[in-house]
């Protein structure tokens, strides 16, 4: 090699970049971050502090008052208390449809319902469920009420919150488990039992210590939705059992006191990133490889009793069908006049949707529409010039692109709220603060699929083009984009998910120009008009299954012979 | 160890299992072993031929269709694999990755339940014999692909099993260390004398270690002998095929008296044993002739085959001719005692072989593959 020539391409890790092109890329990138990541944080903290909206200077006093808040602090307690169950029932849940899934044997199409069933609530905005508890067990629930009667009995509470909340996220904890038990390679589980372990030895000295990272994942993946989440409580925690993200979400639209809101959310920031970073830091790093190479069994090992398959199977079975109800219940809520009271069927809910509704379902379309294609994007730049360049910050890049991820949406969403309502750069009102919200949002998922995409794929296929005097933009597009394409459409598939499903941030972003759907089902929901409410679940639930689908379609479609898979909700 | 082996006896075994296009397929068929006991039995096949499938129904993780498994007199055919008392050594060695390499070895003994001390003294012994000793507080994934060999057979043996099951151990490790755990596996084996059953596809490794080997083709056993047995008497082409290589050559009998048949093969009459007693002139058949059971020379000896020379290729401790002999093609190899030159081709060249290598199988539709 000549002293001109190419560099040696001995870094496998990334090379230090001079192009021109990716220098552009990067500053683009940080400038972005900058704006849409970094300031509005800084922006929320310095609110909180007092030291804008008018006193100018730093008021702890009223800040610790409002901390100290017999009622704020129990409703911090009971955020936390919330995450905790919902983490430990839904991750249980999970465990249960993953194990009985991988290890009771069952045939193609029962694995299939399991993950039909499972997709449901994924697909769907948080507090559909939430809803068909309240046509359920509300005022005039279909059980409450119509089965046994009862009068004034009130759901709303701990309970209703937790069983609700752990049926939305406990799918979460499937998709987290399920790849992990399968690979577990069954020889060693045989391995166990042929020096001796009954099935059920096998299961508590292998199967599960080798499932704990797994476990502790999934808890804390639950954790973070249910702290982060507030449109359930909002609907069934009731007065009794408040929790910190409605209270912050009160703070501002009922008390308009958007430095006391700012303050609450940030309270949540604290358990928020704590569980982020033993999630990313702590836990990922303690999987095992469970498989060693050449010759793992293609028989799944035979880890269930007879009489445990039956039990296992059942529990799943019921857990379905509640599920299955709960949707059920809200399809025939839409398509009846008033549920608990008069059940002729109509579609005057649809027209009204369809005609009152009509500007949110065009604004979340347009919305979701811009968001999807530019969060596909972004997930892939990003990811690939982390992964594969070398420059300056590029961990701090990773990092700072993560925030808004980790993050509780109701925290972003305030902090948009404060940080572009005044110049220099006024967005509200605007569609851009939303498809900028979920952008930078929800784009992360396509980052992590792209970096775990590219970590499997060699360097030097990268380096070949190089070599052959490719400058790195054209490798980009000949080479990396294609084998990456997948993430690229794994990042597109999320992001679009969100944009229907979303509430958390966008709430506090909206406006009378651009409205979602989402929070228009929460105006009926206060409204008491839960037929449009049922009817507008149904559309969304609708309009993803067939996106979801394309998208899936399309991702068999791009993976290359060989190339490694990315799945939707995978990971 | 127990002084007092067990043997194994595998009687008339099959199983199936579903296929997408044939609906159903053979694993394993009729299968049926006599092992000895404290004997070293390889089960020998292609690919996909059942082998594992079968070691997998003698260690119970499979339950056979039909037929009957028995570990000495005790028939374990329905007793699953936690009662078995066997020690089986995976392929891929099924180490636990979350436990040392301590408490992998010791898994057997917790789950029996012996007093820690004994537990403790048992590991550390037979960790030192498989010569892993500084290793116990190591964990599976730092240790290189011998030594989780070794542990995945310490592990296997510290529990006195009844019977010790191979599923081609050495297939993960590079050809040298092959040859040495091999060597290594097969002293431990006459150290404890366990009855042993071992699973390979490689000829070689299965003559260096076995006191008898069992070939099996497409589900079933279609030879069992001595290695000598199955190298110079094999009973059907495909076993000739598989177990190092071979000239087949067609042929037709002429007269059969007593023991000793002649056959028309080569253009001439060729003198040999037959294998199957039943023949009768006319029938059409397939000699045998290992390529180094044919002399090579230059100067035709009277009664020399006339052939000529193809190619050669020079291996060092021999050279690999193949020669043109009539219509047929022929390998023949002949090792070099000292610095030879290979005869180039063209060469005119005399071929001749003893009379009892000459091997008669009848023609099958049988394939090697
Ligand atoms: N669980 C199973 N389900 C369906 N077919 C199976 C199963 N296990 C084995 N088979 C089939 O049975 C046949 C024998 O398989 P087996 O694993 O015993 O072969 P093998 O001799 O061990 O081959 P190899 O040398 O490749 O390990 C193969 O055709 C295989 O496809
Ligand atoms: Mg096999």
């Amino acid at each position: 090699m000549s002293a001109a020539g190419v560099a040696p391409t001995a870094v496998v890790a990334g090379r230090p970049s001079r192009d021109i092109g990716i220098t552009l890329t990067v500053a683009a990138l940080w400038l972005l971050l900058a704006l849409f990541v970094v300031y509005p944080l800084v922006m929320l903290f310095a609110r909180m502090l007092g030291m804008l909206g008018g006193r100018g200077s730093v008021d702890f006093g009223a800040l610790l008052a409002l901390l100290t808040d017999r009622n704020q602090l129990r409703a911090f307690w009971n955020s936390l208390l919330l995450a905790f169950l919902v983490g430990t029932v839904g991750t249980l849940a999970g465990f249960l449809f993953a194990f009985t899934a991988t290890r009771c044997r069952l045939p193609g199409a029962a694995v299939t319902a399991i993950d039909a069933s499972v997709l449901l609530p994924l697909v769907s905005p948080p507090f559909t469920t939430a809803i068909a508890m309240i046509f359920s067990f509300g005022p005039r629930g279909l059980i409450t009420y119509g089965v046994f009667g009862l009068k004034g009995y009130t759901v709303y509470g701990l309970g209703a919150t937790l069983f609700s909340e752990a049926l939305t996220y406990f799918p979460i904890a499937y998709l987290t488990l399920r790849p992990i038990l399968t690979a577990i390679d069954s020889n060693i589980e045989g391995m166990a039992q042929s020096l001796g372990a009954s099935r059920w030895r096998v299961f508590r000295t292998v199967t599960l210590p080798l499932t704990v990272p797994g476990i502790a994942n999934a808890f804390l993946l639950l954790f973070a939705a249910s702290l982060a989440d507030f449109a359930t409580p909002l609907i069934l925690a009731g007065n009794s059992f408040p929790v910190l993200p409605t209270q912050a979400y009160l703070q501002i639209t009922g008390l308009f006191d958007l430095r006391g809101g700012a303050a609450l959310s940030f309270a949540l920031l604290v358990p928020a990133l704590i569980v982020f970073l033993l999630q990313r830091y702590w836990v990922s790093r303690r999987f095992y490889v469970t498989i060693t190479g050449k010759g793992a069994g293609q028989t799944p090992f035979d880890s269930v009793s007879p009489g445990g398959r039956i039990v296992l199977i059942a529990s799943v079975i019921s857990i379905t069908v509640v599920v299955a109800y709960f949707y059920a219940l809200l399809l025939y809520a839409s398509l009846v006049v008033a549920l608990g009271a008069n059940h002729t069927p109509t579609l005057a809910h649809y027209r009204v949707i369809f005609t009152d509704g009509w500007n949110a379902i065009r604004d979340t379309l347009i919305i979701a529409g811009f968001s999807m294609p530019l969060g596909g994007l972004y997930g892939i730049l990003l990811g690939y010039l982390v992964t594969r360049h070398r420059f300056p910050g590029r961990r701090t890049m990773e990092a700072v692109s993560m925030m808004n991820y980790a993050l509780p949406g109701t925290i972003v969403g305030i902090a948009y709220l404060i940080a572009f309502n005044d110049p220099p750069l006024v967005l509200t009102g605007t569609a851009l603060i939303i498809i900028a919200c979920y952008v930078f949002r929800y784009g992360p998922t396509g980052i992590r699929a792209t970096v775990a995409l590219l970590q499997q794929i060699d360097p030097s296929l990268e380096e070949a083009s190089q070599g052959l005097g490719a400058r790195s933009g054209t490798t980009f597009r000949r080479v990396t984009l294609p084998l990456i394409m997948p993430a690229f459409f794994a990042g597109l598939g999320i992001v679009f998910i969100r944009s229907m499903t979303a509430i958390s941030a966008t709430i506090f972003l909206v406006s009378i120009s651009w409205t979602l759907i989402t929070v228009k089902i929460l105006e009926d929901i206060t409204e008491l008009s839960l037929g449009p409410a049922a009817a507008f679940s149904v559309l969304v639930v609708v309009i993803v299954f067939v996106v979801v689908a394309g998208i899936s379609r399309v991702l068999r479609e791009f993976r290359a012979p060989g190339a490694p898979g990315v799945s939707l909700f995978g990971g | 160890m127990s002084g007092t082996a067990m043997g194994v006896d595998v009687d008339r075994v099959s199983k199936r299992f579903a296929h997408r296009v044939k609906g159903e397929v053979y694993a394993a068929r009729d299968v049926t072993l006599r092992v000895q006991p404290g004997e070293f039995l390889t089960l020998l096949g292609p690919s996909g031929c059942g082998k594992t499938t079968t070691l997998r129904m003698i260690a119970g993780f499979e339950r056979p269709d039909a037929g009957r498994i028995c570990f000495g007199n005790d028939d374990v055919t329905g007793v699953p694999a936690n009662r078995r008392n066997i020690g089986f050594v995976f392929q891929n060695y099924a180490l636990f990755p979350h436990l040392s390499i301590f408490e992998n070895v010791a898994y057997g003994l917790r789950v029996r339940g012996e007093p820690e001390d004994a537990i403790t003294r048992a590991v550390s012994d037979v960790l030192a014999l498989v010569g892993l000793g500084a290793h116990e507080q190591q964990f599976p994934a730092q240790l290189s692909g011998g030594e989780q060999q070794r542990v995945a057979l310490a592990r296997a043996i510290v529990i006195r099993p009844r019977v010790l099951l191979f599923d081609e151990p050495l297939s993960n490790l590079d050809a040298k260390l092959r040859v040495q755990m091999r060597n290594e596996i097969r002293d431990l084996q006459r150290r404890l004398s366990i009855t042993t059953i071992y699973v390979t596809h490689d000829q070689e490794e299965a003559m260096a270690v076995s006191d008898r080997i069992a070939v099996m083709n497409q589900g079933r056993v279609v030879q069992e002998g001595t290695a000598e047995d199955l190298y110079h008497r094999p009973a059907t082409q495909f076993v000739a095929q598989f177990v190092g290589r071979v000239n087949l050559i067609a042929g037709v009998v002429q007269t059969i008296n007593g023991r000793s048949a002649t056959i028309a093969a080569l253009g001439r009459a060729i003198v040999a044993r037959p294998s199957p007693c039943d023949l009768i002139a006319g029938d059409s058949v397939q000699i045998a002739l290992r390529p180094e059971a044919i002399a090579i020379a230059q100067t035709s000896a009277p009664g020399s085959l006339q052939a000529t020379v193809l190619s050669s290729v020079f291996l060092g401790d021999k050279v690999e001719y193949l020669v043109r002999c009539g219509d047929e093609t022929l390998q023949v190899a002949r090792y070099n005692a000292g610095p030879t030159t290979p005869l180039a081709a063209g060469t005119a060249v005399g071929l001749s072989f003893a009379e009892d290598a000459v091997v008669v199988l009848r023609t099958s539709r049988e394939s090697a593959t």
